[in-house]
């Protein structure tokens, strides 16, 4: 008789030792791995658009400050590193090709504007990391790329909530003449179809359907030719040049501004300033509106999500964290790392094959799912056995088949710190009069 | 009709503002051969001096004394300390456009990193909006209008009826003949730097106010339409800038008018192209445009 | 390092150095500046993506463009190509003529302004600002575009393009065309007096230039699969000088060493300038910004410390004649 078992069988033994004790049990964490995790804010931080990068980078770090409050992702603590695109696609492939090679623990990505976005969601997509991304672009209304997730409206939607401000709005008769003034920019491409189809289709007279070239060192002449045609209001976007655009429209008109409407990009402190650096706070605040995917900015989540950006601003100076307590991208992609967090937990993986569709399950909610608001909320109902829905600092959100969420619009404004404000709200009904009318996106 | 003439009036005010800019930079061009991409930077940084200057509560005019200070000061050292080496070392033009736009690219984000990304705008009392036959300007613009006219005429005077002008003319044409006679060529360059850095400044506080906010990011989008201007009226020659910029800023303000207003820089290009077809070297034609070769 | 990051380094690496040795044969040899070169690149790219891109209803229909034939590669690069070269005609017969250099650079610096501000504003033409996304590169339907064998499939059709232009490129350089290139750029006088023609050698070498940037722009889009206007402005012109003088004008090594250093090297490398440097986390815009200044720090550095490139021309002394 051998004296000792054969390697085969002591090995086979120690196997199935060692995966009983990883297998899923719910008090281990094994599944979720260790070390640190990192966040990828995936945005342009220098050119042009240098203002986007730091707001994505706000909500990255508020999130992270409540995800490790409440002890980590398993024990594992996030953090958030900004890697730059400059601004423009083919400085963006190698950013987000040099952030996926250098970081084995990247847990998600948030920012991929419209400024580089197509090429950014293939590269994110193929690696298989979720992404909540900020842009509009009709493009990505069907998208096949499994791990991208939009939390803002797409922007043909944005200009039917605008129609939808002009004719039903609170506080105002409906308008019966309209002027587009948009700029010749990637975003602005996607209102304008839209907006004219559907108010052709209303019957709404368009007063002057304005393409202005952004950038520009003014609008007079411009802004002349739109006073001739009599508006009612300005439906615009205009980022960068709004500021210049609405000057001239204060000046020319005798001192009165022309109520305007603003997509929701406008929501926005840098637009904000321009704008009342223009005309005036008494102005801005009696004439602008705007349109956003519905926003709630109150509640159990939204406090959360305000005492880690405070944290954050200290811990972090220089980030002026705070600054953008009331702006929807912080909110929203704050709301994203959450739901990435809690998919992970849930799926008890830190394979994006396994907690990539998690995140669906947990904004939506299956039926008789708890509803949380915080991190930690959710950590503590995923360990009694329960399903969640996280309904965040943002509010409830509804991921269609294409992971873009549709929560209808409200009507907002700002208020004098820049925050927003919500005044009003268009019913489902009314949504989908124009939405007809524009022809689906 | 109404809106030609109000865009008349409001080219006046555009051609003022590439004016007072492009009549500097084509200046550093003619005298010191320098094509310096980092003047819509220096106008920038200018336009930042001013503004905070302006914040602190000095009334606009007198925070454009400022910028055009800061413009002066900027210029001689970026020439002193990083052009004027490199053209001693005897680097090509082309060897310097590159110096002058790493030059731009440094400039632009020390900028960022110091002032932020928020736009600055100046405090200004626009005045009674003045309203003639059409035309419909604010004072302020209007003031605007006579500070180009008095620099212009204050240059003209300068090149045609000073010593210093003369000597500027001389180091332009010929600066081993302009040395040998006497002229301290190095001097009349440096002053040259001040001068021409004066002008961008204040072109950068009028543009800041023309546009109502400006970023660190501007200074690109200022560049091109000066150096359309210049390359207009022959590069090098300070009327020719002024011309250039004449046509520039009064076409941009019609065909806004006329056509689609998206539209209206590439009508000025466009004229640009046509002029580079038919007389290349610009309208005013500097002596040695051309080249030897036949 | 992963694949994907490492094909990205080699694409990007094979087409610069494509552009830069195209910038050479017009700068470096022929002593034209061509402050539009990037126009060039661009026209490639454009005209790769209309090629192979199916009609603009397709996709969803939300980009307009011209073209959309859907043609297999390698069509579109050769088109890309072509149409670099064509483009080369009538901006050289407009500048080539008789004007000293540096107007030539500048009326080319604002020829492409001015083309990409039409380009941005014609929206039905290219699409607009947006430009043109979803451009299927080549093989896309037989190889998966998003696996590593696909990247590397394109490095591979990659690089025996650099070859083939390296080729060119060294035998232009070192035939009797490239030596009347040369006697043009150093003395045009005495060129034209021993009887060359120097618009029809610019003219010549402007297009065999625009061809070879033509490519270059079709390879790129090809991988990356986007063409917009933000990705050409006419900074992109003066960093591929930077590289063409900082490598050694001149001479086709100098001119792929530039490509290394200057749009792959410098560029890149400032991405890993570290985000945090211990306990401290600068602010949001602060290390962004700075890696651009490093750019610019590095340029002028190397034209001050080596400005006759790191591999300078060889001057060719004949025995015999004078010194």
């Amino acid at each position: 008789m051998r004296g000792y078992l054969p390697f085969k069988v002591v090995s086979a033994v120690g196997a199935i030792l060692l995966l009983a004790a990883c297998g899923g049990g719910s008090s281990s964490n094994a599944g979720l791995g260790s070390g640190p995790l990192l966040v990828g804010v995936l945005a342009p931080f220098s050119g042009a658009d240098a203002s986007f990068g730091p707001r994505y980078l706000a909500g990255c770090y508020a999130a992270a400050l409540s995800i490790n409050g409440a002890g980590g992702i398993g024990g594992r603590q996030v953090s958030c590193q900004q890697f730059d695109t400059r601004g423009e696609p083919a400085d963006a492939v190698p950013a987000a090709n040099a952030m996926i090679a250098s970081n084995s623990n990247l847990m998600g990505a948030v920012g991929c504007t419209s400024d580089e976005a197509s090429t950014v969601v293939p590269i994110l997509d193929r690696s298989h990391i979720p992404m909540f991304c900020m842009t509009g672009q009709s493009e990505f209304n069907k998208t096949s790329a499994k791990y991208f997730h939009r939390l803002v409206p797409p922007d043909s939607f944005d200009a039917y909530a605008m129609i939808g401000s002009a004719l039903f709005g609170p506080n105002h008769a409906p308008y019966k003449r309209i002027a587009l003034v948009f700029g010749d920019d990637i975003g602005s491409q996607n209102f304008v179809g839209p907006a004219v189809a559907a108010l052709k289709k209303l019957g709404v007279t368009i007063a002057i359907n304005q393409a202005i070239h952004l950038g520009a060192a003014s609008y007079r002449t411009e802004v002349a030719a739109m006073l001739l045609t009599h508006p009612d209001v300005i439906l615009t976007e205009t980022i960068g040049s709004a500021g210049t655009y609405m000057k001239e429209v204060k000046q020319q008109n005798g001192g009165n501004v022309i109520p305007f409407i603003g997509t929701s990009a406008t929501i926005d402190p840098v637009w904000f300033q321009q704008v009342v650096d223009a005309i005036g706070m008494t102005d801005f605040l009696a004439n602008y509106t705007a349109v956003d995917l519905r926003l709630s900015l109150s509640g159990a989540g939204y406090d959360e999500f305000v005492t880690q950006l405070t944290a954050a601003d200290s811990k972090f100076g220089g980030s002026n964290a705070l600054t953008y307590k009331g702006k929807s991208p912080t909110v929203h992609l704050y709301d994203g790392i959450i739901l990435t967090a809690l998919a992970m937990v849930a799926a008890n993986s830190s394979d994006p094959t396994v907690y990539n569709p998690k995140i669906f399950d947990i904004a939506n909610g299956v039926s008789g799912a708890t509803v949380v608001n915080t991190f930690q909320d959710g950590v503590a109902a995923l360990k009694a056995g329960k399903s969640i829905r996280y309904v965040g600092a943002a509010g409830e959100n509804n991921f269609n088949q294409w992971n873009n969420s549709q929560q209808g619009y409200n009507l907002v404004t700002m208020d004098k710190d820049g925050n927003e404000q919500v005044i009003g709200q268009l019913s489902e009904a009314q949504t989908q009069q124009i939405i007809d009318a524009g022809g689906n996106a | 009709m109404d809106l030609y003439v109000a865009a008349l009036g409001f080219g006046l005010i555009s051609v003022s503002v590439i004016a007072i800019a492009a009549v500097g930079f084509t200046m550093q061009f003619g005298i010191t051969n320098m094509i310096n991409l980092a003047y819509g930077e220096v106008m920038m940084v200018s336009g930042y001096a001013a503004f905070y200057v302006n914040r602190a509560g000095v009334n606009i005019w007198v925070s454009m004394i400022a910028g055009a200070l800061a413009g002066a000061v900027l210029s001689f050292l970026l020439n002193r300390f990083l052009y004027a080496p490199f053209q001693r070392k005897g680097t090509n033009l082309i060897g310097m456009v590159i110096v002058s736009l790493a030059a731009s690219l440094m400039i632009a984000n020390v900028m960022l990193a110091i002032v932020g990304y928020y736009s600055a705008s100046y405090v200004v009392d626009q005045g009674p909006l003045v309203r003639s036959n059409g035309l419909v300007l604010t004072t302020a613009q209007i003031a605007i209008i006579v500070v180009a006219v008095i620099l212009m005429l204050a240059i003209h005077l300068l090149l045609r009826y000073t010593r210093l002008g003369k000597a500027m003319r001389a180091t332009a044409a010929n600066p081993t003949l302009a040395r040998n006679c006497g002229i301290p060529t190095q001097r009349v360059i440096d002053v040259v730097w001040l001068i021409t850095g004066a002008l961008c400044g204040v072109a950068g506080v009028v543009a800041g106010m023309n546009s109502e906010n400006f970023t660190v990011s501007s200074g690109a989008g200022y560049l091109i339409e000066i150096i359309a201007a210049a390359v207009l009226g022959g590069a090098g020659q300070p009327y020719g800038a002024m011309i250039g910029a004449l046509i520039i800023g009064m076409l941009t303000e019609l065909s806004a008018a006329a056509i689609a207003p998206e539209y209206k820089e590439v009508v000025a290009f466009g004229i640009l192209v046509l002029v580079m077809v038919l007389r290349p070297q610009g309208l005013l034609a500097k002596r040695g445009a051309l080249a030897a070769a036949g | 390092m992963n694949s994907y990051y490492a094909a990205t380094l080699l694409v990007y690496a094979g087409v610069d150095i494509i552009a830069c040795l195209a910038l050479n044969l017009q700068f470096g040899v022929s002593g034209i500046v061509n402050f539009s070169f990037i126009v060039f690149q661009a026209v490639g790219a454009y005209t790769a993506a209309v090629l192979s891109m199916p009609p603009d209803t397709a996709n969803g229909g939300y980009q307009t463009y011209v073209g959309g034939f859907q043609l297999p590669f390698p069509i579109p690069w050769i088109g890309g190509a072509l149409a670099g070269g064509l483009l080369a005609i009538p901006v050289g017969l407009v500048v080539l003529r008789k004007l000293r250099s540096d107007y030539q650079a500048i009326s080319l610096l604002v020829l492409s302004v001015i083309a990409n501000s039409v380009i941005t504003n014609v929206r039905p033409f290219l699409n607009g600002a947006a430009g043109i996304a979803q451009v299927p590169g080549p093989f896309a339907d037989q190889v998966n575009p998003l696996t590593p064998s696909y990247q590397l499939l394109y490095v591979g059709l990659t690089v025996p393009c650099v070859l083939l232009v390296w080729l060119v490129a060294s035998r232009i350089v070192n035939s009797p065309f490239g030596r009347s290139l040369r006697a043009m750029r150093e003395h045009e006088l005495a060129a034209t007096a021993i009887g060359k023609n120097p618009v029809q050698l610019k003219m010549t070498i402007f297009i065999v230039g625009g061809v070879i940037g033509g490519l270059s722009g079709a390879i790129l889009v090809g991988f990356i699969a986007v063409v917009a206007p933000s990705i050409w402005l006419y900074p992109e012109t003066i960093i591929l000088f930077a590289a063409v003088i900082v490598g050694g004008r001149g001479n086709n090594v100098g001119a792929i060493l530039g490509a290394l250093l200057v749009p792959v090297g410098f560029e890149e490398a400032t991405r890993l300038i570290p985000p945090t440097i211990g306990e401290w986390v600068p602010p949001p815009n602060l290390i962004p910004a700075m890696q651009w200044v490093a750019i610019g720090l590095l340029i002028i550095g190397f034209l001050w410390f080596r400005p006759q490139g790191v591999r300078p021309e060889t001057r060719r002394v004949f025995e015999g004649g004078p010194e």
